[in-house]
């Protein structure tokens, strides 16, 4: 097992704020409403309040854990279900991770062919954007929580955007109010959760921040943070579409930055999509980081060696991932297992540890 | 030979180790040497070039000439001779640097075990004169000149106490350059001095001949295009500089100084912002910072827009646009990078040349070229229009390195946005991000107040502050006493007084 990383490797506990926001709000963004309005219809945004507390109850439980454990998750693993069981479940956390870094790369490049290049190839984008996501996780996670604050302040010119179709919605498509019943608020709720995955990154980082716990506050705040964008771009899409046309656009933020006209510039998705490289490029970096950090614990591999390999790896994935089918296929896989992961095997290893430790204690 | 050295005991030099040191010295026609007269037991040796002749005049021979036969030993010299700055050594290599560096030497010849050097050098330095590329309007007009003396002076003087202190290096091998790290005990984070002394000890380089090269080999990260540490030619930016808790270095012969850590805001910082209003400084440094975007994107946003993304433009402007391309047989990319170039061409031909013929370059470049260039259709209007406006935004950066580094970063800009037009220069954009997330300025981040996030400091970053708000010195330097002054508390009275009272 490897000592706790040093002072100088280690960022200060507000960080995960933006740790947390730049990692929740992702690819998905830009596509959440139109999977929930078949659902929730303009009831999503009581959805998206039901995954976000259901959010904040899981980081909380998070916490708990690695407070008690006061290292990352594959020390935790190992010293409650041993060598052997816990180093297993630390490695499928990994590929979890991996998976999630694939998916992530594997839509923004798809963004990019329907939005602006058509003909571009996969592993070209991919190759290029695993080019960047090395030069940032080669400097460790001081550098990638860097770049967590600044995407987050790049970004909110992006989300000012949402002014414009604002001003031309219909207050009057939010109502009624409460007219879906609530077994489909919680399926569409269940929908969103997906969306607030990402947070299982604490899992790794934990140690690198200083005097940890005190992270708890800003992690938790950084969640709240997402919910308010995921709920601000909901509502202007509910006021925009009608609930019809909004389940028909497959990208409604993308639809929406089409129709802002200013006096220089039109057609903002063109900037807006090769802006949002700023937005998943942190999520890529934080996944490939843990996942990298997670074999260094488990295997004592040199994360320079693993980050290359599972770059490697991911272009190779997405190279090939080339039919839109299997990419669904994949991605309703790893949004099952990233359901497991946050609803079931969180609070499994919470009240595990529990246990664990009062029977301990007993001893 | 080792034998006859430990029999008469290592510190004195044996007098062939003196003799061979001043016939080596003489084979310059340059050192002199001599006696007063046949039977005199001591001779003077210096460098003609080196020594004021006339404190060697006045001070030293006429007083030797007066009572030289009554003295037997070194000492008794020294008490005599009114000069302040005098050592009485046996060592051969500090003998050596000594003449090297303009003293008098004096020995016995049948004993030269003791050897008395006075210094007498000969400064030559130029006038104080009018900073030239950090000019301003309002404020002090001194600057920098090449002697490290008249430069720690115009500091000392500004910063009246014995907490600023300074600490004399020598680096180079060849050209044992002295440097001095200049800071002040109590407001400076010790850790940063030491890392300044550290890092000027590491160096080995034969020749240390501007402040430039020793930038250059401290710097953290010395592939940068980055300057890590801010050249300056005022001393009042120095003293300001070192009450903020910064460390400065001198270097002998090179009329600047460098002061650090720095982040990169503080290259958007011209010192005159603090002459002006808070207000006033506030918007330029504002301008300064779009302008710096404006110069990187602007031409990479043409090319871009005009390669793949031409539905961004509005109709009127799209109109405008095409008229002024059309019949222009080269692509976006090629027609910019051309232009680029031009410009270059014309910076650099102007840099090289005397003052009043770079005038005429100006004009001829300028005026003759670009427009012959779009009468001929090789360029736009627009585009021509957009790279000079660039290039003037370049020059706006206070420091002057840094308007190199923003000119250089432009063309791995253009390049991308010929390629992959806007999302070229989003990958570009996050390359150029991740490098200056990685650097670091004396071991403190580059990037600070932004990352990490430092609220405190903003109040000098982006947007200048009045002087009565800005009561703590820059976190980012970790100073040992944060700060500045303690307000005074203010009246109660003013706020409860109505219209007419």
């Amino acid at each position: 097992m490897l000592p706790l990383p040093g002072e100088d490797k280690q960022v200060s506990p507000y960080l995960a704020f933006y740790v947390i926001v730049t990692v929740q709000v992702g690819v998905a963004i830009l596509s959440f409403e139109s999977n929930l309005v078949k659902d929730a219809g303009q009831d999503m945004w009581i959805s998206i309040l039901m995954a976000a507390a259901a959010t904040h109850v899981l980081i909380w439980m998070t916490y708990q854990i690695l407070n008690k454990g006061e290292n990352d998750v594959t020390v935790i693993h190992r010293q409650l279900f041993g060598k052997w069981i816990g180093g297993l479940l630390s490695f499928l956390f990994i590929m979890y991770l991996f998976m999630i870094f694939v998916l992530t790369l594997r839509t923004y490049i798809e963004v990019i062919q329907l939005w602006m290049f058509p003909q571009i190839q996969n592993w070209y984008v991919a190759l290029i954007i695993a080019a960047i996501v090395y030069l940032y996780v080669i400097g460790g996670f001081r550098i990638v929580a860097g770049l967590c604050v600044i995407s987050f302040f790049l970004t909110i010119p992006l989300m000012l955007l949402k002014v414009f179709p604002l001003m031309e919605g219909l207050i009057t498509y939010l109502f009624p109010i409460f007219d879906y019943p609530i077994t489909a608020l919680a399926k569409a709720a269940k929908t969103m959760a997906l969306n607030y995955s990402g947070f299982e990154i604490l899992f790794f980082c934990y140690p690198f921040f200083k005097q940890a716990p005190q992270s708890h506050k800003w992690a938790q705040l950084g969640s709240a943070a997402s919910t308010f964008i995921y709920l601000a771009a909901a509502l202007v899409s509910i006021m925009y579409f009608t609930k019809e046309h909004l389940a028909e656009v497959f990208w409604p933020t993308l639809t929406l930055w089409k129709i802002v006209d200013l006096p220089f510039m039109e057609r903002l998705e063109y900037l807006g999509v090769a802006l949002w490289l700023f937005v998943i490029l942190p999520n890529l970096c934080l996944y490939l980081w843990a996942a990298t950090r997670g074999l260094k614990q488990l295997f004592a591999i040199r994360q320079k060696k693993s980050l290359v390999f599972f770059l490697f790896l991911g272009v190779l994935f997405c190279a090939f991932l080339r039919e839109p089918a299997y990419t669904e296929r994949l991605l309703r896989f790893i949004n099952e297992a990233g359901l497991y992961v946050m609803y079931i095997y969180i609070p499994f290893l919470y009240v595990y540890q529990l246990i664990y430790h009062k029977l301990r204690g007993q001893r | 030979m080792k034998k006859e050295r430990f029999k008469k005991g290592w510190r004195s030099p044996s007098k062939s180790e003196l003799a061979a040191l001043l016939e080596k010295c003489s084979e310059s026609s340059d050192f002199v040497t001599f006696k007063f007269h046949e039977q005199s037991p001591f001779a003077i040796s210096y460098y003609q070039t080196l020594v004021d002749k006339k404190v060697l005049q006045t001070s030293v021979l006429d007083t030797l000439k007066e009572k030289e036969k009554e003295w037997s030993t070194v000492e008794e010299i020294k008490e005599a001779v009114p000069i302040e700055n005098m050592t009485i050594t046996s060592q051969i290599s500090d003998i050596r640097d000594k003449l090297m560096s303009g003293h008098i030497l004096i020995y016995k010849e049948e004993d030269p075990s003791e050897c008395l050097l006075i210094s007498a050098a000969n400064v030559q330095a130029r006038q104080i004169s009018v900073p030239e590329t950090e000019y301003t309007v309002v404020g002090p007009k001194e600057s920098f000149v090449e002697s490290i003396e008249t430069n720690v002076t115009l500091v000392r003087k500004r910063l009246p106490t014995p907490d600023f202190k300074t600490k004399e290096l020598t680096v180079g091998n060849v050209t044992k350059t002295r440097v001095m790290v200049v800071y002040i005990d109590g407001i400076v984070s010790q850790e940063n001095v030491n890392t300044v002394i550290q890092r000027i000890d590491d160096i080995t380089y034969d020749k240390i001949v501007d402040a430039s090269f020793i930038n250059q080999m401290i710097a953290d990260n010395p592939s940068s295009p980055f300057p890590q540490m801010v050249d300056t030619e005022r001393p009042d930016r120095v003293a300001s500089d070192l009450s903020e808790g910064k460390v400065a270095i001198l270097v002998d012969g090179s009329p600047s100084a460098l002061t650090g850590p720095t982040t990169l805001t503080e290259f958007f910082t011209a010192f005159e912002d603090y002459f002006t209003i808070w207000e006033m400084a506030t918007v330029f440094r504002l301008i300064r910072l779009f302008a710096i975007v404006f110069s990187v994107l602007s031409t990479p946003l043409y090319v871009a827009v005009l390669t793949y993304h031409y539905e961004v433009v509005p109709q009127d402007v799209l109109t405008s646009l095409f008229a002024s391309r059309a019949g222009i047989p080269f692509p976006p990319l090629m027609e910019a990078i051309i232009l680029e170039l031009t410009i270059e061409l014309l910076r650099e031909a102007g840099a090289r040349l005397p003052i009043k013929v770079g005038q005429t370059i100006g004009i001829v470049g300028g005026i003759v070229i670009g427009t012959a260039a779009v009468q001929a259709g090789v360029t736009s209007n627009i585009l021509l229009i957009i790279v000079a406006l660039a290039a003037l935004a370049s020059f706006t950066t206070p420091v002057y390195q840094i308007s190199n580094a923003v000119r250089l970063i432009r063309f791995p800009f253009l390049i991308g946005a010929g390629l992959l037009g806007f999302f070229g220069i989003a990958i570009c954009s996050a390359i150029l991000l991740a490098h200056l997330l990685k650097i670091k300025s004396l071991g403190r981040p580059y990037l600070a107040p932004v990352y990490p996030v430092r609220l405190k400091d903003l109040k000098d970053a982006f947007i200048r502050l009045p002087f009565d708000k800005q009561i703590t010195r820059p976190m980012e330097l970790r100073p040992e006493q944060p700060f500045k002054f303690r307000p005074k508390p203010k009246p109660n009275t003013k706020n409860d007084l109505d219209i007419d009272e």
